[in-house]
């Protein structure tokens, strides 16, 4: 082991938690270090929890791990008690199979989930021993790469991070890999790896591109460089799921993290096209996995992990077509081994009722509706197509058959909203409520429990709500003490909702550019990380960082874009057109609705990748 | 079955409850005719000796797993051992007969290796061993629910002695009463007006009485 081992054990002793960094778990045993030629610190920006409970992690790990030459390692971000101590004594961020410090692998990769992760980014970097900003990076530096969602706007992030993939990563990571591994070999000058990686599809080179500005603070322009960069970035797309690459074996914690059971994915993509939602819009088109391949992936994957509780995984697995087959084959299969099947994002319109009386064979935790927006009217301005008359179906029938425990997920802030739409969440809470006492006492089950959340809206990148400007933080507040003042006045109801400075940081890095790099610098020096947690979150910091650095964060939260406005993330070629998402916002301000891509191509601008979508005309 | 398994040093900080969790997982990857608890939430039918504290590794800690038909020790073994991470790879198993009594109750005392990774702290303990032993009361705070409750281990310190920077303890360890590591280790600390130091604690064996009274190994009973 390595130099540092003695100063983490006796640092370990100190943590609260120290499984979140002693590494060891099932499936996690990988090939010595030397074995490989190219080594990937796939780095989660949060805690050991939260990043043990994420797919995506899983997938890439067991992908680079099954290539004999290069090998996958993890890296979270430490908690504040191991931090601190890690600065103390000197010791490096390491991994946690072997304990390498961060700066000593080839490629440093991120997952970009959450914009308010990004001070982690800056944390991980700086106590691995890499420079921050990519400019400063010498050529044994790791290559600093990042993914994921957030990846559809790479702007604030761009001073840090060489290289991003956009779209789907099991496509072009092993490409990736191989570009840094050859570049590593060949000793020409790091720029060189750069200009290769920029290349590959899916993947943006920020240091490859120039951006100009207008007095008014607005793109003016936005060009590469070099001739090896391209002007449009286009994302990967897995074209066929059942060939894609999924994990056999996934690690086991020994501690408990968020979602403690297999996850298998079977679908990506989703067709509703709600307005608000960007996941639904960037993992365009749906791909379905054959139901063949998930019964054996489900079956390989119990035997390798024994986990008790599987759940089927996707934005909205009510679609997949052959949702009652699937569940039937997998409680047969799985029944032997009592496991459980959960279906997580299950949605009002989806094939509940008729999977309800297999499922309930199992315990009955509580059930999860989003209808997002308290009136009809609002809801069709956000395409959510879901009926106040679905909620009272589904809601009764879940109380008919044993369910007590209801959560229902809101937004507020959303384009158009209104008094009346405020009061419409209370409304439907209201009626939930009385849904349940319409059951017969003795049919019923005790300690009823709805629980109303209502998030803050912020405006997404690719999304018809891309131009639109947030609320201010004063509005929201209001909304959510009348929300309050209404909801105290329900029995039964549990109401909770978002601290707000953290959805306006939220809107100004979703939508910023990349002038916002010095400011998430700044917060960073000033102490910001792990914002996500309201421990350490300090919404004071971000402003004065923003003051200090001379940057308006308004300009990114509350500022209505024009049609003609070069958008920092318009170089990205998501699949979906601009054209369609203009369409779709004013459908939204007229209450118009889309229908589901299942009933009818609706021209998203997907069309152009030949036999991808099925649902394409 | 009864089965021995190793906790090795990287585990350490893995409490007891993710151990058992740890090892129940394993039991349903195996594939051995494992069998479940009835009720609403089935759980596998295995008991652990004896829980070893967080922060301790443990050489040979003791399950006793029920199974639905007859397995082979060595069947088992190779099956567990395929399935059991590399820090906690079983040593032995033996067929129990349904009669044994529980290996909980069993449980006499344990023998533990305490390293002193603190040399000062080591030299006066040398030191001071012999005085400390020729005392014919130990007061030491025992952690119970209600808080901290002062006792007498002079009798519950079976064997005292130091190795180089390590001191070897059998200890009495049952659910009446025992001496945890920390607690000799502080009493110690005290004893020689020194600081308490930082320890490796690893626990050898668990140890049960044999007709004779002697304490063995609790797997050879």
């Amino acid at each position: 082991m390595n130099v540092n081992a003695g100063k983490i054990e006796a640092m370990l002793e100190k943590v609260q938690k120290a499984s979140r960094y002693t590494g060891g778990e099932m499936n996690t045993a990988i090939k010595p270090w030397e074995e490989a030629e190219l080594h990937f610190a796939f780095c989660f920006p949060d805690t050991y929890e939260v990043a043990m409970s994420h797919l995506g992690m899983k997938i890439l790990y067991a992908l680079i791990n099954d290539q004999p030459w290069s090998t996958c390692e993890r890296v979270c971000m430490p908690w504040i008690d191991m931090k601190a101590l890690m600065e103390q004594e000197q010791v490096p961020l390491f991994s946690l199979e072997s304990r390498t410090p961060l700066c000593d692998f080839e490629v440093v990769g991120f997952t970009l989930q959450y914009e308010m992760s990004y001070s982690n980014i800056l944390a991980m970097l700086k106590l691995g021993g890499i420079p921050l900003l990519r400019e400063e990076r010498k050529r044994d530096d790791p290559i600093v790469v990042a993914g994921g969602p957030c990846a559809f706007n790479p702007e604030p992030l761009a001073d840090f991070i060489d290289a991003f993939m956009i779209g789907d990563g099991e496509e072009v990571m092993l490409e990736l890999n191989q570009v840094i591994r050859d570049w590593k070999r060949s000793g020409a000058p790091r720029i060189e790896c750069l200009k290769k990686l920029a290349g590959l599809r899916g993947v943006y080179v920020p240091a490859l591109y120039d951006v100009t500005y207008h007095e008014d603070g607005t793109i003016a322009s936005f060009t590469p460089n070099c001739p090896e960069a391209p002007e449009k970035v286009l994302k990967c797309i897995v074209t066929d799921l059942d060939s894609a690459f999924y994990p056999r074996d996934i690690p086991v914690p020994y501690t408990e993290i968020i979602h403690d059971r297999i996850m298998l994915e079977v679908m990506r993509g989703c067709t509703r096209g709600c307005r608000f939602c960007q996941a639904g819009m960037i993992y365009r088109p749906v791909r379905e996995r054959g139901l063949k391949r998930l019964v054996e992936l489900a079956d390989s994957l119990e035997k390798s992990t024994g986990y008790e509780e599987i759940s089927l995984s996707s934005l909205s697995t009510g679609d997949y077509t052959c949702l009652p087959e699937l569940i039937r084959q997998l409680m047969k299969d799985l029944e032997k081994e009592r496991v459980h099947i959960s279906l997580p994002s299950l949605r009002l319109d989806s094939v509940l009722k008729e999977s309800l009386s297999e499922t309930q064979k199992e315990r009955k935790t509580s059930l999860t509706f989003a209808p997002e927006a308290g009136t009809q009217r609002l809801r069709d301005v956000i395409n959510k197509g879901v009926t106040e008359d679905d909620l009272m179906e589904k809601t009764r029938d879940a109380f008919e058959n044993g369910w007590s425990s209801v959560k229902l997920y809101f937004m507020i802030g959303l384009p158009t909203e209104t008094t009346a739409d405020l009061d419409g969440i209370a409304d439907l809470a209201r009626k939930v409520v009385a849904a349940y006492f319409s059951v017969p006492k003795g049919q019923r089950a005790k300690g009823l429990r709805v629980t109303c959340s209502a998030s803050s809206f912020v405006p997404k990148p690719f999304t018809p709500f891309q131009w639109e400007p947030q609320d201010t933080q004063a509005m929201l507040m209001e909304k959510q003490a009348h929300l309050r003042q209404e909801m105290a006045q329900i029995k039964g109801v549990n109401f909770n909702y978002h601290e707000s400075g953290l959805s306006f940081l939220e809107a100004c890095f979703s939508r910023g550019d990349r002038r916002l790099g010095k400011v998430l610098l700044r917060a960073f020096e000033k102490g910001c990380y792990l914002d996500g947690w309201s421990e350490v979150f300090s919404f004071e910091k971000w402003m004065d960082a923003f003051r200090e650095t001379g940057v308006d964060p308004d300009f990114y939260a509350h500022r209505r874009r024009g049609r003609d406005e070069i958008l920092p993330w318009d170089f990205v070629d998501s699949g979906i057109s601009k054209e369609f998402l203009w369409r779709e916002k004013e459908k939204a301000e007229q209450g118009l609705v889309t229908r589901d891509c299942r009933q009818g191509c609706n021209g998203c601008g997907l069309h152009r990748f030949k036999g991808v979508c099925k649902f394409c005309g | 079955m009864m089965a021995v398994f190793e906790k090795c040093e990287r585990l350490r900080h893995i409490g007891h409850l993710d151990i058992q969790r740890a090892m129940q997982r394993a039991l349903r990857r195996s594939g051995l005719p494992v069998s479940y608890s009835k009720g609403y939430n089935p759980h596998i039918l295995v008991t652990f000796a004896s829980a070893l504290s967080t922060g301790a590794s443990g050489r040979r800690e003791l399950m006793d797993v029920t199974l639905e038909e007859p397995v082979t020790p060595e069947a088992f073994l190779e099956a567990m051992n395929r399935a059991l991470p590399p820090d906690m790879q079983l040593q032995s198993a033996r067929v129990l007969e349904d009669r044994h009594p529980a290996l909980m109750a069993m449980v006499a005392a344990a023998d533990y290796t305490i390293r002193v990774m603190d040399g000062a702290a080591a030299e006066a303990f040398r030191t001071c061993l012999p005085g400390f032993l020729r005392q014919e009361t130990i007061m030491a705070l025992r952690k119970t629910k209600s808080g901290e409750k002062a006792c007498d281990i002079r009798p519950l310190l079976h064997e005292l002695t130091m190795e180089g920077d390590s001191l070897h303890a059998v200890m009495t360890l049952t659910e009446q009463e025992s001496c945890k590591p920390d607690m000799l280790v502080k009493a110690l600390s005290a004893h020689c007006g020194v600081e308490v130091p930082r320890v490796m604690v690893v626990r050898n064996a668990l140890l049960g009485r044999n007709e004779m009274g002697a304490l063995v190994p609790l797997e050879t009973l």
